[in-house]
């Protein structure tokens, strides 16, 4: 019972956490609606750089390596699915810095809630922002650009994503956590999503990275959203089967959370220890 | 003078206190470029593609996306740096005290964009030795003088584009996301990644972007691609000639909107 109403005390505190981030963020109005058109104008160059190599949308090599011809569908999966990075690099992460920024950390810190329960409600606000997002961004680009997708495995994308972003929620707790010691937020977060966006087989199928980066690879939720969504709605060729992918997104997740929260309440416990939990 | 110095000493002393800020700068645009090396591996199966030579006038799309790639610092520091600039003195609780000082903002401004500019060319040198030892870049010091001139020509646009994020700032106060919408739209209409004839929007759009000059005739003199000197110099002291004085009217004009709103301190 009392473990219940602990949980309940968190929920509560969770959801306020993303409620006030959704009335911070109306407060910006131009900032707000950047955030839905932004998203269309970072994808556009991909396809431009694609068009200008081949001279039109198809790719012959592509398919022979993917089964998958059409370079505008294969790379919009691949970033519309990524859109969830943004999630655990810059909400999550910058979730402390922006209220050291704000003046109200310590304010915050001296709640009774544990620290995580903060990223955790920044987490919750971004998901269902990207989410919204990428919705809108799904809808517009599949009209404009005529893709056509298979829909009979669309649950299953879901839940492929949803376990992803459950595995990203822990990289976005380690962000935040490094962000206690380190500070400067935004280069931990700008340099982790370059090195994932370079990593993970966006708009590019795992073959052309050379094995050490494969290997790498094969370590990010990302590389399992990524291709079993591409398998589903597009027929990707994949040399793993659809129960593996399941399998190592759990076992992904478990191992990123753990090592994120690990390292969150560590630099917390430090940045208390040493003082500089309110320092710039 | 002694404004601008002291400004610019500031920076550096910010800048030292977060290293890790200088090691991301310096490889950040080498590894931006990474995808699109993999991205053209796996759409033409080789590192030569005709319908680029086309378009670009060279078929090799890596040195092209490369040179792209570290250039385009000047214009991020410029973008981000400047624009933040106002936004971080806010956060420091300094804005206040900075903007009532007996100095016109103006030369503030200035030594932050003096500063941004040493610093990029300090990484881009950086960069461009990464690419001499690692990749083979070919530079003489026959080509170092024309660089350094389309870079002066760049940069001075890029102080009226500073001018201009940093007005931003002050108007709408959370502008980190409105300088990365600015930031992409630049990706999308100057030939970073891409020729910019590869659509006819992006083609008329660029005609109005310094950097388009500068990428063509930086490109041009590093990989030997024909380009016309003397048209892409006058063009470049053109736009900067309109830029500058533009971003410093909109500045002035938005600063002191902001003073006699009593806004400068909201957040």
């Amino acid at each position: 019972m009392v473990r219940l109403n602990k949980l309940t005390h968190y929920i509560r505190a969770i959801n306020a956490e993303n409620i006030k981030e959704w009335r911070i963020e109306w407060k910006y109005k131009p900032d707000f609606f950047r955030q839905f058109l932004a998203p269309f104008v970072y994808l556009l160059p991909f396809f431009l750089y694609g068009v200008a190599l081949l001279g039109g949308r198809f790719s012959e090599h592509l398919r022979s390596l993917t089964g998958v011809g059409d370079m505008i569908a294969y790379t919009f999966i691949g970033y519309l699915i990524m859109g969830f990075l943004n999630t655990a690099c810059w909400a999550m992460g910058w979730s402390l810095r922006k209220e050291q920024w704000y003046g109200t950390l310590d304010t915050i810190f001296a709640a009774p809630v544990p620290r995580w329960v903060y990223v955790a409600g920044m987490a919750a606000h971004s998901t269902c922002h990207q989410g919204l997002i990428m919705l809108l961004q799904a809808i517009v680009i599949t009209i404009l650009f005529s893709i056509a997708f298979q829909t009979s495995g669309i649950m299953l994308v879901f839940l492929i994503v949803a376990l992803m972003v459950i595995g990203l929620y822990g990289l976005g707790v380690l962000i935040a956590g490094l962000t206690i010691g380190l500070k400067q937020w935004w280069v931990i977060s700008e340099a982790l999503s370059t090195l994932m966006l370079i990593v993970t087989p966006i708009a590019y199928p795992l073959a052309v990275l050379p094995v050490f980066l494969r290997r790498v690879s094969m370590l990010l939720p990302t590389t399992y959203g990524v291709m079993g969504a591409r398998y589903l709605l597009l027929g990707e060729q994949i040399n793993i089967g659809l129960g593996m992918i399941f399998i190592r997104l759990a076992v992904i997740l478990v191992v990123w959370l753990s090592i994120g929260m690990t390292i969150f309440l560590l630099m917390d416990r430090f940045g208390r220890k040493k003082g500089f939990a309110s320092l710039y | 003078m002694r404004v601008i110095i002291e400004e610019i000493k500031k920076d550096i002393r910010i800048l030292l206190t977060y290293p890790a800020e200088i090691a991301f700068w310096i490889i950040s645009p080498l590894l931006w470029v990474v995808p699109l090396v993999f991205q053209g591996k796996a759409l033409i199966g080789g590192l030569q593609s005709t319908a680029f030579a086309n378009l670009a006038g060279t078929g090799e799309y890596i040195p092209y996306v490369l040179i792209g790639g570290i250039f385009s610092t000047y214009m991020f520091t410029a973008v981000w740096s400047m624009g933040n600039a106002l936004r971080n003195e806010m956060f420091y609780g300094t804005l206040e005290h900075i903007l009532s000082s007996p100095v016109r903002p103006i030369y503030i401004l200035l030594g932050k964009g003096l500063y941004n500019s040493l610093l990029s060319t300090f990484f881009v040198t950086i960069q461009i030795l990464i690419c001499v030892f690692l990749f083979g870049l070919d530079i003489t010091l026959q080509k170092i003088v024309p660089i350094a001139f389309f870079l002066v020509l760049l940069m001075i646009g890029l102080y009226g584009v500073g001018f201009i994020a940093s007005a931003l700032t002050l108007l709408i106060k959370e502008a980190q996301g409105v300088l990365h919408l600015f930031e992409y739209i630049l990706f999308l209409f100057t030939p970073i990644r891409y020729p910019v004839e590869v659509h006819p929007i992006t083609r008329a759009v660029s005609l109005f972007i310094p950097l388009t000059y500068a990428l063509v005739a930086l490109r041009g003199i590093l990989l030997g691609i024909e380009f016309d000197f003397v048209k892409n110099s006058l063009i470049l002291v053109a736009l900067d000639a309109i830029i500058v004085p533009v971003g410093i009217w909109i500045f002035m004009r938005i600063e002191q909107r902001t003073k006699r709103r009593g806004t400068l301190a909201h957040y």
